[in-house]
């Protein structure tokens, strides 16, 4: 962030928010991040234990900027998103298995349907706020479980349903793992970019009135109900493309596995806090921690003893609660303006 | 024999109640009058399996008379969890989620390391007695949960209601600011609730040592149908949320047998959803009961 050396020690937050921060004004930063991205992929490119790691990095990175949308700009902590993964996995799963539609287009009715089921669910627990809100997200989470494991012709049950492996660029199937990793950049690249234009757009400054103060934004004519479906069916738009995706490089997918409230619903709200609540970076960062570290863990504790792994992730996330509150973008910051003064 | 069989799912629903309505009477001190969110409640609950099991293991006494032990324990893991977690998050209900939900993995990882994943039962010589009523048979282990679920909700409503330590809890509960000018110690006040409410859940875990099959997941399980019974009984009243266990435990034991099986928990949770749509304060709890404590302060 550039600093004109003329900031006073009480006015630095208003002079350092430029209204000239504009999407166009972003992009050269959402191409750096990008690029370091990238060239983190073209460094591992012939490791594929790194590569199955960056790919997982990624995804994640798209799919907790994708929870920032609602949960961060707006303050809505949607325990459920792992509903609408599941809604985008299956639909990109059942176009491909039964009518042949290749992944590339599934996605896109993956995405609509995701937004249609989070507007449709949103609708009526919208008017209930914070943990409440939490809570009753979570409970979906729950109903969606038992009607995946009961719908086995759409899910396949609790057996799951697995995608053949029939090699080809149309099938979204690949050999190597670069490719793999290379699509989950694409998808987080597109959800980096998607979270920016809502961040600087009024849609963006709408969501963030509604967090700050409910009351507040709709005495000033905000349009309270709206502007967080519009800001959920986004979100969910995006998780549903990450659900397809995750789909078809895995394989293979049950639904407890899909709508695990861990590895899919409070993970994508736990890399974006630790990242950084409600900042446009922060859920890329927190995946780049987040995700190599657990997998390092994991590797290194997991076979020793059971679960040991998520005591460490656990800890951590109660420290980032209690200590980090605005994350790794929040610590940064703090960083840089002790070293400007 | 359709009538056996309704006699015998409304008996279920109702043993199952108890059981929810026990699970769910430390949360509802917690969440439901200092609304503190404690998703480790359940794990609360799971620690007082445990202990009950460690009890047994050591002693060879029955899982009843863990009681003593382990429920002071969890009152003081409750008080210490209260200081070192809840008090700095106080007024930050978005982060005491993702703290005791933190604190939920924790403790289940934790104790998933120690045993090493081995699933454990204990063994009461009450646990395959039943009683049968009516050509109905209930099992001793449930009825007892059944009783002491009553006791408790009746000895907590009382509590609060009558004894001055009762009327302190639900000052500090109502207005902070306002109990501290009465001379109140509000964080003391607050560690106190906070380790009745995790004692309570000891409680719940000891009398359910029969009952269930030990596993660190089990707390997670709990933890929803909790939350459920709370908001659905009624947040802030103790006799609402003893209802609340009934009608969580009527739902999915008639849902499981006459709508589907697999579906009971669907249609247990849509239950619910619904109801905190239409009335968010819960059946039986006052109106406008779930915006206290969540006020800007």
């Amino acid at each position: 962030m550039p600093s004109d050396g003329l900031t006073l020690a009480g006015s630095v937050r208003s002079v350092k928010a430029p209204l000239i921060r504009t999407f166009a004004g972003e992009l050269p930063t959402a191409a750096a991040v990008v690029a370091v991205a990238g060239a983190m992929v073209a460094f591992w490119s012939d490791d594929i234990f790194t590569l199955n790691i960056l790919a997982t990095m990624f995804l994640f990175a798209g799919l907790a900027s994708a929870w920032n949308v609602i949960g961060g700009f707006s303050g809505q902590f949607s325990l459920g998103h792992s509903v609408f993964f599941a809604v985008g996995a299956y639909t990109t799963a059942n176009l491909y298995l039964k009518a042949g539609v290749s992944p590339w287009l599934g996605l896109l009715p993956a995405a609509a349907l995701a937004a249609a089921v989070a507007t449709l669910l949103s609708w009526p627990v919208f008017r209930l706020r914070g943990p409440f809100f939490a809570i009753a997200t979570m409970a979906f989470t729950e109903v969606a479980l038992a009607l995946g494991n009961y719908w086995t012709s759409l899910t396949g049950g609790t057996r799951g349903l697995s995608i053949p492996f029939r090699l080809g660029w149309a099938n979204m199937i690949f050999r190597d793992r670069l490719s793999y990793a290379l699509l989950m950049l694409g998808f987080a690249t597109l959800c980096l970019l998607v979270a920016l234009a809502v961040r600087r757009s009024r849609l963006g400054y709408y969501l963030q009135a509604v967090r700050d103060n409910e009351g507040a934004a709709a005495a000033a004519g905000v349009s309270v109900l709206r502007v967080k479906l519009l800001g959920m069916a986004i979100s969910a738009a995006l998780t549903g493309v990450g659900g397809g995706l995750f789909l078809m490089q895995v394989r293979v997918a049950d639904p407890a596995a899909l709508l695990s409230v861990f590895d899919f619903g409070v993970k994508f709200a736990l890399i974006a806090l630790i990242g950084g609540l409600g900042t446009v970076y922060g859920p890329f960062l927190g995946a780049l921690v987040v995700v190599p570290l657990e997998g390092w863990l994991r590797a290194e504790l997991g076979g020793v003893l059971p679960g040991a792994n998520l005591v460490v992730l656990s800890i951590c996330l109660i420290l980032v609660a209690l200590f980090l509150k605005t994350g790794i973008t929040g610590l940064f910051a703090t960083i840089v303006r002790r070293m400007a003064r | 024999m359709a009538t056996l069989d309704f006699a015998n799912v409304l008996a279920v629903g109702i043993l199952l109640g108890g059981v929810y309505a026990l699970v769910s009477v430390g949360l509802n001190l917690i969440f439901g009058v200092i609304r503190v969110v404690n998703f480790a409640q359940g794990a609360f609950v799971m620690l007082g399996m445990y202990g009950t099991y460690a009890f047994t293991a050591v002693f060879h006494l029955d899982p009843y008379l863990a009681l003593p032990i382990v429920v002071p324990a969890l009152f003081l893991l409750g008080a210490v969890v209260q200081r070192l977690l809840i008090t700095p998050l106080r007024t930050e209900p978005a982060m005491q989620i993702f703290a005791t939900f933190g604190l939920l993995l924790l403790l289940e990882n934790l104790v998933l390391a120690a045993t090493r994943g081995t699933a454990f039962s204990v063994v009461s010589p009450l646990a395959s007695a039943s009683i049968g009523v009516a050509g109905v048979q209930l099992s001793a282990v449930r009825l007892i949960a059944l009783v002491a679920a009553t006791i408790v909700a009746v000895a907590l409503g009382a509590f609060l209601k009558r004894s001055m330590l009762g009327r302190a809890i639900r000052a500090v509960a109502q207005d902070r600011a306002a109990a501290r000018l009465m001379g109140i110690n509000a964080d003391r006040i607050y560690m106190l609730t906070f380790g009745l409410g995790a004692a309570l859940a000891g409680l719940a875990g000891c009398l359910l040592t029969p009952i269930y099959s030990l596993s660190p997941e089990i707390g997670t399980s709990f933890i929803l149908p909790a939350f459920a019974v709370v908001v659905m009984g009624g947040l802030g009243s103790v006799l609402g949320a003893y209802a609340g266990g009934f009608i969580v435990g009527l739902t999915e034991a008639f849902a499981g047998f006459y709508v589907d099986p697999s579906l009971k928990y669907a249609v247990l949770f849509a239950v619910f959803i619904a109801v905190l749509i239409v009335r968010p304060s819960g059946l039986f709890g006052q109106l406008g009961a779930e915006e206290v404590g969540l006020r800007a302060e």
